[in-house]
């Protein structure tokens, strides 16, 4: 889960960036913005931080 | 009867004559003046050649004779033309010598600038030290102090090697700093049809071409920026971390991961250049280092942060998170206090200029970071004073650097209402952090330097596509693009994309390689210290020696966090 969680976290950064390739219009490319740092923070905080807490210190 | 009326005609006269007389000045004087013959044009007097001696005892040079009996208390007679050396002194002074002198003295000016304000914010070690030791527990202070002290070292030696070469190596030339022109090499690569500027290539080891003496000003005042970034982990990861892998993690970002996102934001790459590449404002902008400097460490401590795990204790079996307080509020507020003084070198100095340029604005960009570090405390206070009934000082202390942080970025681009803005929402900002990453996300941060530096160094890179007023002026152009750096609120929303795109790199890009780093070092050797270590204090196991040895220190267990369930 945790390599899931890195490649998701690398498809949200690269989401506004291939976008801007592909567009000019600035709405499109603010929306991409916004969908590229949700699909990252949601990899971050729900994938990567979920695997991490499963084994945490505290439950043992 | 007669001789009273002959009296008073003839005042009426008088007084008549007197007022045309009046009236007569008054038109006289108003009427423009005559139009003297103009002369025959004079030819223009030929241009002076550069190179011909000049008259200097025009410019009457002190006698020295007079300075050796008098000396010169009033400081009129020093810094004169007998100052301004000729280059053949058989020749004598030239008007070329003296326009090389103007230049020189421009750039020794901005040296002496860089230089200064470096040190400055290499003094913000010290302020990191004792606020992170401070907000540990005194079983850690020695280990926590040492991580801040050697950081130093290890961040310095990593970017002397490679770190400099990888960030700066190809965004030149540098016109405040007299051009710096071997740094002029970066690694483009053509991807979709655009250029995309990765790395440099230039710079390593300050050796070749770039053993110059601009390129030395840079390093230094790069070199501090770099290295706290770096000491900012240490504080998202205290109490639990061993100190050979703060070690080698700290080489590693001094040498690659700062540098790779600091290039792509100041060393001329691909981020700087979304403006020229891409239409997207000024691309990238990040006056002096929300984003490039305060972000890269606290995402970065977030990502190491997550790996080792939480400290015993810090959460009970249901997940409720336990309060751990530090051990010495009067450092961790000295500390601050510390750092404050320092930003003073942090934001102002990253015109890299005093003269020129639109450098003047320098007093602007300390008042900015004055503020904004001011609301930022009034947010952090107001906001636990309001919720918990009382003025938590760590907090407020935090509050004053969520706004430095914040400011950070926009503080070459904002006016002083703006900068009271977006401090007082990093104020805010940092206390709904600090809860929302210690009791949802559950990852433990002895310090807060996740949401300091991360949360609201992510603020202040958005801030600036949204309250940069468009009236800065850095030499007419900023990244390439001509004119003043407009944020949203003033009429330029593809700034704000330009910054969305940074913020996304942030948490994207550089968190995905701190964590893979991070995680490979995990396997290889381990980053965290076993439990008996860690309930013992990291002092003795990882030191060898305690940071307060005549104290009794409080002994700790996992009873203790037992008894908190």
């Amino acid at each position: 889960m945790r390599i899931v969680g890195v490649l998701l976290a690398l498809v949200g950064w690269l989401i506004p960036v291939v976008g801007i390739t592909m567009t000019q219009s600035t709405s499109a490319r603010f929306i991409l913005a916004l969908v590229g740092i949700a699909v990252t923070l949601y990899a971050i905080m729900g994938v990567l931080n979920k695997a991490h807490l499963k084994n945490a210190i505290w439950k043992s | 009867m007669k001789f009273r009326g002959r009296m008073r005609t003839t005042c009426l006269c008088a007084v008549t004559i007197l007022l045309l007389l009046c009236g007569l000045a008054a038109w006289a004087q108003s009427q423009p003046a005559p139009a003297a013959s103009a002369p025959a044009a004079a030819a223009p007097p030929p241009a002076p050649a550069m190179d011909q001696p000049l008259d200097v005892k025009a410019a009457a040079p002190p006698s020295t004779d007079d300075l050796t009996a008098k000396g010169d208390p009033a400081g009129t007679s020093t810094g004169t033309v007998s100052d301004v050396v000729p280059a053949d002194s058989k020749k004598g002074l030239t008007l070329a010598d003296v326009v090389n002198q103007a230049g020189q003295n421009r750039i020794a000016i901005n040296f002496v600038w860089t230089l200064v304000t470096g040190f400055l914010v290499m003094f913000m070690q010290a302020g990191f030290a004792i606020v992170e030791t401070g907000l540990c527990r005194a079983k850690n202070a020695n280990h926590t102090m040492m991580m801040n002290f050697m950081v130093y070292g290890f961040g310095l030696f990593a970017f002397w090697v490679c770190g400099f070469a990888i960030q700066m190596g190809g965004g030149g030339p540098y016109a405040t700093l007299g051009g710096i022109y071997p740094l002029t090499s970066e690694k483009v690569i053509t991807v979709l049809g655009h250029p995309w500027g990765l790395f440099g290539m230039h710079g390593f080891f300050l050796s070749g071409a770039s053993y110059d003496v601009g390129a030395m000003v840079l390093f230094l005042f790069q070199m501090v920026f770099m290295d706290t970034a770096l000491t900012i982990v240490t504080g998202g990861c205290a109490e639990r971390w061993k100190y050979a892998a703060f070690a080698v993690s700290s080489i590693f970002m001094g040498a690659i991961t700062y540098p790779l996102f600091a290039n792509w934001a100041w060393g001329g790459g691909w981020l700087s250049q979304l403006g020229a590449n891409f239409n997207l404002g000024h691309g990238y902008c990040d006056f002096a280092g929300s984003g490039v400097v305060h972000a890269v460490g606290g995402i970065t401590a977030l990502a190491i942060s997550m790996i080792i795990g939480p400290r015993i204790g810090k959460y009970t079996r249901t997940g409720a998170s336990n309060a751990i307080p530090g051990h010495d509020i009067v450092i961790v507020l000295t500390g601050c206090f510390i750092l404050a003084f320092g930003w003073f070198g942090f934001n102002p100095g990253s015109t890299l200029a005093a003269s020129g340029n639109g450098a003047l604005r320098i007093g602007t960009i300390a008042v900015d970071t004055m503020l904004a570090g001011c609301t930022g405390s009034f947010g952090a206070i107001l906001y636990m004073w309001i919720k918990y009934g009382k003025p938590d000082a760590s907090m407020s202390g935090n509050g004053l650097l969520a706004g430095l942080v914040a400011i950070t970025a926009p503080s070459g681009f904002v006016n002083t209402v703006g900068a009271a803005i977006i401090g007082l929402v990093a104020g805010v900002l940092v206390c709904v952090s600090v809860e929302f990453i210690d009791r949802k996300l559950k990852v433990d941060d002895p310090v807060g330097a996740i949401s300091v530096h991360g949360t609201c160094g992510l603020w202040g890179v958005l801030s600036v596509g949204l309250l940069a007023d468009g009236k800065s002026n850095y030499g007419g152009s900023w990244n390439g693009i001509n004119g003043s750096v407009t944020g949203l609120f003033y009429g330029d929303a593809s700034q704000l994309i330009a910054q969305l795109i940074g913020i996304g790199t942030l948490i994207g890009a550089i968190f995905s390689l701190s964590y893979v780093a991070g995680w490979i070092m995990d396997i290889i050797i381990g980053q965290r210290v076993s439990a008996a270590d860690e309930l013992e204090g990291l002092d003795i196991p990882e030191m060898g020696a305690l940071c307060y040895p005549e104290f009794v220190l409080k002994p700790e267990t996992v009873a203790g966090t037992a008894a908190a369930d």
